[in-house]
């Protein structure tokens, strides 16, 4: 059908679509919020703390229990110019296992919360993943898989999976009735309700989750690549610890503060990016 | 012979239990094609419940219900495009622009994109929100959201159109200006209308015939209003005094009304 041929009576000549006028709310989320600045200041000051902590520590104690700032920045400065290689290494790993940890886990969150079927199942061995510790699934990569990277991304499965599933599920039950009944209204397919209701709706849990798990998978990672690799951060801290490089450890550790800040911020971004329609709510 | 038109609403001998609560008692009802019908009632009398059978979110214990030759119920498909809903509350998606949520019926409908955003546009013009498109439901009043809504629902073209309370949470200026758009776009479109209202004000200025429900749902005032009648201040000041005493609302003063000014059926 042409465009020309739709008329309604009575209707003056449309204004331009909204596609021609992009929205003010997008350019306007990406500027910084007077929460945002007041965030970041909180940040800077309990940064300088922690150094100016240190500092002072240093004076009183050997080097080899806490060495002074400037030593670990030099350490830091001398890691990054060598072991590069080992934290796009980290990097790698942990946005592979992120990624495919948010399709899988969403997938399965979609199905717990819409097949009356398979829900129930899927709800049960999730809640059965979620009681088994760390701990024991890193020994049981270590008996299982050979291959390292095999094991890393299977610790990281498993523990990251039932943050998004779970998630997932409980923004499918919070899903309000009424927009249900008004889309049914229409007599939509599934798939359609999928897309236009359901898969928008979640999108908040996804970012949510994304952030929540963001500083426990860097742990979880670390600690993986601790016990069963010889690449990534993690086995340089160990080797850091074996030649007694406290200096090199805590560069290391600084070094993984500020990624897990980098990635907070990279997920806050697109957070406001794709959620610009949500009106913050001020608490008194 | 005049020349009736087919009723596209049928309900024979519907009766409605949740429990031992009898919501809707053996009623009948049919709503003819081109026709606008207003359900009055108090609270309980099973507006919503006649309202939800229509939509097709519940089923009856007893009886037919029929809409478009369909039962809206168990033919889920069958009213694909010819049934819109306009809620009490807009039911927007804080997600979309006001656009997009007039977009969005069409969108289910499978119309080509292009056409969609076209009529949405249009619609919003209709609706005299031509320059709100871009805003999201959040930067727009409960007044525009409603529009939008009423927008949303117009935009597919159906052949009923369902309105469940929809200028009640509104405030008195705001709704009158709705209602009065509203009444212009049915009449101009010639749509098939059924609305639920607790405000006696919104079936005169709208509907063409008034059926007023009393618990559990059945007709107990039917009353017909005609363009004519419209313009009568004092026809329609008794059709509100007879509509009030139907009801069981109070009156100040309950002068009896003249059966003979409109036509009524008490039943």
């Amino acid at each position: 059908m042409k465009q020309a041929d739709i008329q309604i009576p009575g209707a003056a000549k449309p204004a331009p679509s909204v596609s021609a006028r992009k929205p003010p709310t997008t350019a306007a989320i990406v500027t910084p919020k007077p929460r945002d600045r007041s965030d970041l200041k909180a940040l800077c000051v309990v940064v300088v703390l922690i150094f100016a902590a240190m500092e002072i520590g240093s004076w009183y104690v050997p080097d080899y229990v806490m060495p002074s700032p400037v030593v670990i920045a030099k350490a830091l400065g001398q890691l990054l110019s060598t072991d590069l290689l080992h934290v796009a290494i980290t990097l790698g790993r942990l946005c592979v296992a992120i990624v495919f940890s948010a399709f899988v886990g969403v997938a399965i969150g979609l199905l717990m919360g819409t097949s009356k079927k398979v829900g129930p199942y899927l709800k049960a061995l999730v809640v059965v993943d979620t009681g088994i510790p760390a701990l024991s699934w890193m020994l049981l990569a270590v008996f299982w898989f050979k291959d390292p990277e095999a094991r890393i991304f299977f610790i990281l499965t498993v523990i990251l999976l039932p943050f998004y599933a779970l998630n997932v599920y409980e923004g499918v039950r919070a899903l309000s009735t009424d927009w249900v009944d008004m889309l049914e209204s229409f007599r939509p397919s599934r798939w359609q309700m999928l897309r236009y209701l359901v898969a928008p709706h979640i999108v908040p849990y996804i970012f949510l989750t994304t952030k929540s798990v963001i500083g426990y998978a860097i742990r979880m990672v670390i600690f993986a690549e601790l016990v069963a690799s010889a690449f990534g951060i993690g086995s340089r801290m160990s080797f850091a610890q074996s030649t007694f490089r406290i200096d090199q450890v805590l560069a290391w550790t600084v070094l993984l503060v500020v990624l897990n800040l980098v990635i907070q911020w990279i997920a806050t971004l697109a957070e406001a990016r794709f959620l610009g329609w949500r009106k913050e709510a001020k608490v008194r | 012979m005049t020349n009736v038109p087919t009723p596209l609403i049928e309900l024979r001998d519907v009766s409605k239990r949740f429990g031992s609560h009898t919501a809707i008692d053996h009623l009948s009802m049919e709503v003819r094609e081109g026709e606008t019908v207003a359900l009055l009632g108090q609270t309980g009398a099973g507006k919503s419940t006649v309202m939800s059978l229509l939509m097709g979110t519940s089923s009856a214990d007893d009886g037919t219900v029929r809409v478009a030759g369909a039962d809206p119920a168990r033919d889920f498909v069958a009213l694909r495009g010819k049934l819109a809903v306009s809620f009490q509350t807009d039911r927007l998606l804080p997600w979309r622009t006001a656009q997009e949520n007039v977009e969005l019926g069409l969108l289910l409908l499978n119309r080509p994109r292009a056409e969609a955003r076209e009529r949405a546009a249009q619609w919003l013009q209709r609706v005299k929100l031509g320059d709100a498109g871009h805003k999201y439901p959040a930067e727009l009043s409960g007044g525009m959201r409603q529009r939008v809504s009423l927008a949303r629902a117009l935009a597919v073209d159906p052949a009923l159109v369902l309105l469940d309370e929809s200028f009640s949470q509104l405030d008195h200026v705001t709704s009158q200006t709705l209602r009065r758009d509203f009444a212009e776009i049915v009449r101009e479109q010639r749509k098939t209308c059924v609305f639920v209202t607790h405000r006696i004000e919104d079936a005169l200025e709208i509907a063409d015939r008034i059926l007023v429900l009393a618990a559990p749902a059945r007709v107990c005032l039917e009353l017909s209003v005609s363009a004519a009648q419209r313009q009568d201040a004092a026809c329609m000041a008794r059709m509100h005094q007879q509509i009030e005493r139907a009801i069981g609302g109070d009156t100040d003063d309950p002068a009896e009304a003249d059966p003979s000014s409109f036509t009524t059926t008490e039943h």
